[in-house]
């Protein structure tokens, strides 16, 4: 294990790809639980890519050969899957000022959206009409995921409930009513236990954020009629707070209202 | 359809990686646009082909597409995020066996140049001027490690055997001198550098 001072000399280099192989995977093991060398790394890497910025004219045919390589998805397969919460090397710290995104459109129906069908300039600019701040952002995708999960998330939430030194969080309203209720592991799994929400319209969702260092980071959708999911946090740190906010059926990537309800964890 | 285009032109790069999460091709392909020639330029300079640049090219946008969500606003700008995948992939493959050879034979043709420049080349507008500055003020063995390190791909290691230079001396030039660099560079407004 690098201690935080070697660690701290070392990014300057780090950033310019130019450690040994062993060196490398060190820092990258501290970074994982060092927001302040992370912060240091990020600025680096802008004075890095200052020195690289050296524009070219790009290659003809270029473009065409990206596009084809883009791999085909079927009408029927689902976006990414929601993300965890960053990767390893997120920073929830960065000095870098808020960047503007805006809230995902509502999910189309399958058939609109497969490869080839291209999210015309028309909704995005519907989309990036719906701007909102955000600290800091990881997409948000699609609930297929946390679907897939739902089938083998029974029997994970009840070995969650007798996890040594797992949490129970129950996420209420404003008004203190038990909305939810999830269990989180000490190793940065989490499950819906039980669910008192509302069904929505279909083209709503519920979507679960983690609140980390004050940012809300989305941890996925819950759909429209939360039954079970699962989630993870892994490799970043524990949220704390859970909360969940009402969205377009897509998910967006901020909350663009306000939480419905919250649970410390 | 000038219409449409003047309106994609305008949405943040944030905006941008959103609608490519959603696979959306026009906007992959407008972050392309405004960002491929710096991706491909650092490719091309690291590895000295322009083959291989493409390839690298092509593979850090595919990556952006399958896996957009490694783009984090909040840690840095989308060029920057692009630029340092570009170099860490550029620099792997110079790295391997026939890049190396590859890169001996750059050596070997450097050498009648013998003078390290970088103020000749095709720098991104604005920016250009404030980093030739930044990087005129560096000491030049500090800006000597730093440039071989970074654009020739070497390991620090690997620079201290070619300046016949203890490892440590490298590890300081390269730490002080991107430290000197960062505190030009925000003297000069570059955002983003600060820690």
């Amino acid at each position: 294990m690098m201690s935080h001072h070697e660690a701290a000399e070392l990014l300057a280099v780090f950033a310019l790809d130019a450690l040994e192989p062993d060196e490398h995977e060190l820092i990258e093991a501290h970074l994982a639980e060092c927001p302040r060398c992370r912060a240091e790394l990020d600025a680096h890497r802008q004075v890095a890519a200052a020195l690289g910025n050296s524009v070219e004219p790009l290659p003809e045919g270029l473009w065409s050969s990206i596009a084809s390589a883009l791999p085909p998805r079927r009408d029927d397969e689902p976006p990414p899957m929601p993300t965890l919460v960053r990767d390893q090397t997120g920073d929830e710290t960065s000095a870098a000022p808020p960047a503007a995104t805006f809230a995902a459109p509502p999910a189309r129906p399958r058939a609109a959206r497969g490869r080839g069908r291209l999210i015309s300039v028309a909704s995005l600019a519907v989309a990036a009409a719906a701007v909102a701040a955000v600290l800091g952002i990881s997409l948000v995708h699609d609930n297929n995921q946390i679907s897939n999960l739902q089938h083998s998330s029974a029997t994970s939430a009840a070995a969650a409930l007798t996890t040594r030194g797992h949490k129970v969080v129950d996420v209420e309203s404003a008004s203190h009513v038990q909305l939810a209720q999830f269990v989180v592991t000490p190793s940065g799994q989490g499950y819906l236990v039980k669910s008192n929400l509302p069904t929505l319209s279909s083209a709503q969702t519920y979507q679960l954020w983690g609140v980390i260092n004050g940012k809300a980071i989305s941890l996925g959708l819950l759909g429209h009629t939360p039954n079970r999911a699962a989630f993870t946090f892994a490799g970043s740190p524990t949220p704390s707070k859970l909360a969940i906010t009402v969205e377009p059926a897509g998910g967006s990537v901020v909350p663009t209202g306000s939480m419905l309800a919250t649970g410390t964890v | 359809m000038k219409k449409h285009m003047d309106q994609i032109g305008e949405v943040s790069d944030a905006q941008l990686v959103t609608a490519v999460a959603r696979y959306s091709e026009v906007a992959l392909a407008e972050v392309y646009r405004r960002h491929g020639g710096a991706v491909y330029g650092l490719a091309r300079r690291v590895l000295n082909s322009t083959s291989e640049a493409e390839d690298v090219t092509q593979e850090v946008f595919l990556r952006l597409w399958n896996q957009p969500d490694r783009f984090d606003p909040g840690r840095g700008t989308l060029r920057s995020f692009l630029l340092a995948q570009s170099h860490a992939r550029a620099v792997d493959a110079v790295r391997s066996l026939n890049a190396r050879r590859a890169r001996e034979a750059k050596d070997a043709r450097r050498t009648a140049a013998a003078e390290y420049d970088m103020s000749h080349e095709a720098w991104d507008l604005a920016l250009a001027d404030k980093v030739a500055g930044a990087l005129a003020e560096l000491p030049l063995d500090e800006r000597r490690a730093i440039e071989l390190a970074y654009f020739d791909g070497r390991t620090y290691i690997e620079v201290a055997e070619l300046l016949d230079t203890p490892e440590g001396t490298i590890k300081s030039r390269i730490r002080n001198g991107m430290r000197r660099m960062r505190a030009a560079l925000v003297e000069a407004g570059v955002q983003g550098v600060d820690a």
